[in-house]
């Protein structure tokens, strides 16, 4: 059987996360009962950060997708478009999720509707549900692909936002954990399960979306094949 | 030399997975007229509808006067050259009523006269006051029909109309005078560019444009252009104010009341939630007492624009667009509801009026009325426009209802 590097890629990343998942629960430290709430229940920050980090590498490939349609008119870029909708849709939902379990636990709430990071998020993952479901809901063509391309592009200008929002307008929120130019409070251990779940999920993402722009080529051959029996395409 | 109203410079156009039009040249001057004839398919109303502007372009640009309108980057520039147009669809909402729509039509060119004339040729004068939704499907046509002929011969210069399929559905009277009116807007300077399988519709017109080949063609059989053009007398008129769409969508809206059969009972069931939680004041602190009084205004934004769902019906929204007239909107109503609503929740929580909790609520309902008719038009491409789920983004439009509770708070 041949085994496809996209297919490979999701196993080894499907791997590491599940790695990351005991390693979080049964060999990181625990954190200060003076700094947290609930200390248990911020092992799921090994899984949280780095499923947003692979959410903006799907957020990123989406707007390089939707990006290279709107401007180029590549089918290869229309097929990245749909990959990183439908891979930000998982680790956007995984994100939103984990993220809401924790809240609830440490902060007495699972969502803060004042909170800009959590709402700018929010709707990056609810554009992810709009763009997957959309799709499926619509013929395939121009009016399809440049009307979610464009939302596409307008869903990357929250991502850089998403990013800073926690620096300058933080209410509940924490500040970022990596990338911070400053030394944080991680210690090696915790970094390490932080590491080799970022390097999981990055892993997973982008196996996640070649298998993925994988089918959506197989579906449009699929769709020349249907229209050239109909008489009509090339 | 009359000048070149209409220029389509090597246009190519794609609808659905299908390239509809490939490298498409056609240039109209003033005084001449021109069908598009091909079988179904071939591309005629894609043609007509790039040249209205309402089409996004692969490459190529469409110029009007020289001015370019249309060009591939998405860039766009309303026309002022075009003095009328007719959709295959009506252009026109149901809740108008003839007169108003041919005024609304007229208005694109700052021009008006009097309708009588005009309406009594199509048999139309007795239902001048009445609503494009009571009227019959031809009747309809004919006012569709109008719409688009009108405007040009209101017009203070010639200018270009676009005509799909203007004569069918009518009876063979309103077809003869149609084709009579397009006659004399040649012979006035006017260039008219039209779709049609009807053959008295070939014979009216100068040129032909065979879709098949992209060529245009003199006519063999040129029309009988009557009386001799210097005898044509003007049409007498005077100024008429371009209706924006805010007035436009104000009208519609208090007519259909859809802003409070819409967003207006969105605000009262809110409201009644809170009456129905009692005396609950002394247990709430002041930003959620606050956050309470602020969500019918937020609850009325949130439902929508009204206008945007009902300007889809006869693509009116795509007629008033071509045309340069605004979108419909009502914001200013919803946020008179907004400001009601946060009135009476004030009263009924604290008993009190705060003026600035008014504004608030009124702001607040306008944005977010605003922002939901923006995510609903911007779907209006698709082919399913009802099957996309733009109410998906409106759990984060709670946001800018957050963000104000807490800077007022």
């Amino acid at each position: 059987m041949k085994v496809r590097v996209g297919e490979a890629l999701l196993l080894i990343g499907f791997l590491g996360i599940t790695s990351t998942l005991l390693l979080a629960l049964l060999w990181a430290p625990s954190v200060s009962l003076d700094a947290f709430e609930s200390p248990a229940a911020q092992r799921i920050f090994y899984w949280h950060v780095p499923a947003a980090w692979a959410a903006f590498i799907a957020f990123g490939a989406l707007f390089l997708g939707s990006a290279g349609w709107l401007f180029k008119r590549s089918e290869r870029m229309w097929r990245l478009h749909v990959a990183g909708a439908e891979a930000g849709l998982a680790t956007g939902l995984i994100t939103v999720w984990s993220g809401c379990v924790w809240g609830a636990a440490e902060w007495g709430t699972p969502w803060d509707w004042s909170d800009v990071r959590l709402n700018t998020f929010g709707l990056l993952t609810l554009l992810a549900v709009y763009l997957v479901l959309g799709r499926a809901s619509q013929p395939d063509g121009i009016e399809t692909r440049d009307t979610f391309a464009g939302f596409g592009l307008y869903g990357f200008v929250l991502v850089p936002f998403t990013y800073i929002a926690t620096r300058i307008w933080a209410i509940r929120h924490p500040g970022p954990v990596v990338a911070t130019g400053e030394e944080g409070s991680i210690n090696g251990d915790m970094g390490l399960v932080l590491l080799v779940g970022a390097v999981s999920f990055t892993v997973l993402i982008i196996g996640h979306m070649l298998t993925s722009m994988l089918i959506t080529n197989s579906e449009q051959r699929l769709l020349q094949l249907q229209r050239r029996m109909d008489g009509g395409g090339p | 030399m009359a000048n070149t109203m209409l220029e389509v410079d090597r246009i190519t156009v794609r609808r659905g997975m299908d390239i509809v039009l490939s490298e498409c040249n056609l240039a109209l001057d003033g005084g001449q007229s021109a069908v598009l004839v091909g079988p179904n398919g071939s591309g005629k109303s894609t043609l007509l509808e790039a040249c209205a502007g309402l089409l996004t372009l692969e490459q190529g640009e469409i110029r009007h006067d020289n001015i370019a309108v249309v060009r591939p980057d998405g860039a766009r520039a309303v026309s002022t050259t075009l003095h009328g147009l007719t959709l295959q669809r009506n252009g026109a909402m149901g809740s108008e009523t003839i007169e108003e729509h041919l005024r609304t039509a007229m208005s694109s060119v700052g021009r008006q006269t009097d309708l009588q004339p005009w309406l009594e040729r199509f048999k139309l004068e007795h239902r001048r006051h009445d609503l494009i939704a009571h009227l019959s499907e031809g009747q309809a046509r004919k006012v569709a029909v109008l719409a688009g002929l009108l405007p040009a011969f209101v017009a203070p210069s010639p200018g270009l109309v676009l005509l799909d399929e203007p004569t069918t559905g009518l009876d063979a009277a309103a077809r003869a005078q149609t084709l009579t009116w397009m006659n004399e807007l040649t012979r006035r300077g006017h260039a008219l560019l039209v779709s049609s399988h009807i053959e008295e519709v070939v014979q009216t017109c100068t040129h032909t444009f065979d879709m098949a080949s992209l060529q245009l063609q003199a006519s063999t059989s040129p029309p009988d252009s009557g009386e001799p053009t210097s005898s044509l007398q003007p049409v007498a008129t005077e100024p008429l104010t371009t209706e924006s769409g805010g007035r436009f969508g104000r009208r519609q809206h208090l007519r259909t009341q859809a802003w409070l059969s819409i967003n207006g009972v969105a605000a009262l069931l809110t409201l009644g939630v809170l009456l129905v939680l009692g005396d609950i004041e002394t247990s709430l602190s002041a930003s959620q007492t606050l956050a309470l009084m602020l969500a019918p205004a937020a609850a009325a934004g949130l439902v929508g624009e009204a206008m945007a769902s009902l300007g889809r019906e006869e693509r009116c929204d795509d007629w008033r667009l071509a045309v340069g007239l605004g979108t419909a909107h009502g914001t200013p109503l919803i946020a008179a509801l907004g400001a009601a609503f946060t009135l009476l929740a004030g009263i009924a929580l604290t008993g009190g009026i705060d003026l600035r909790y008014i504004a608030a609520g009124a702001g607040l309902s306008a944005v977010v009325a605003w922002s939901m008719g923006f995510l609903q038009r911007s779907v209006r491409r698709l082919a399913r426009p009802q099957a996309v789920f733009v109410g998906l983004f409106t759990p984060v439009l709670l946001l800018p209802y957050a963000l104000l509770v807490d800077w007022l708070a």
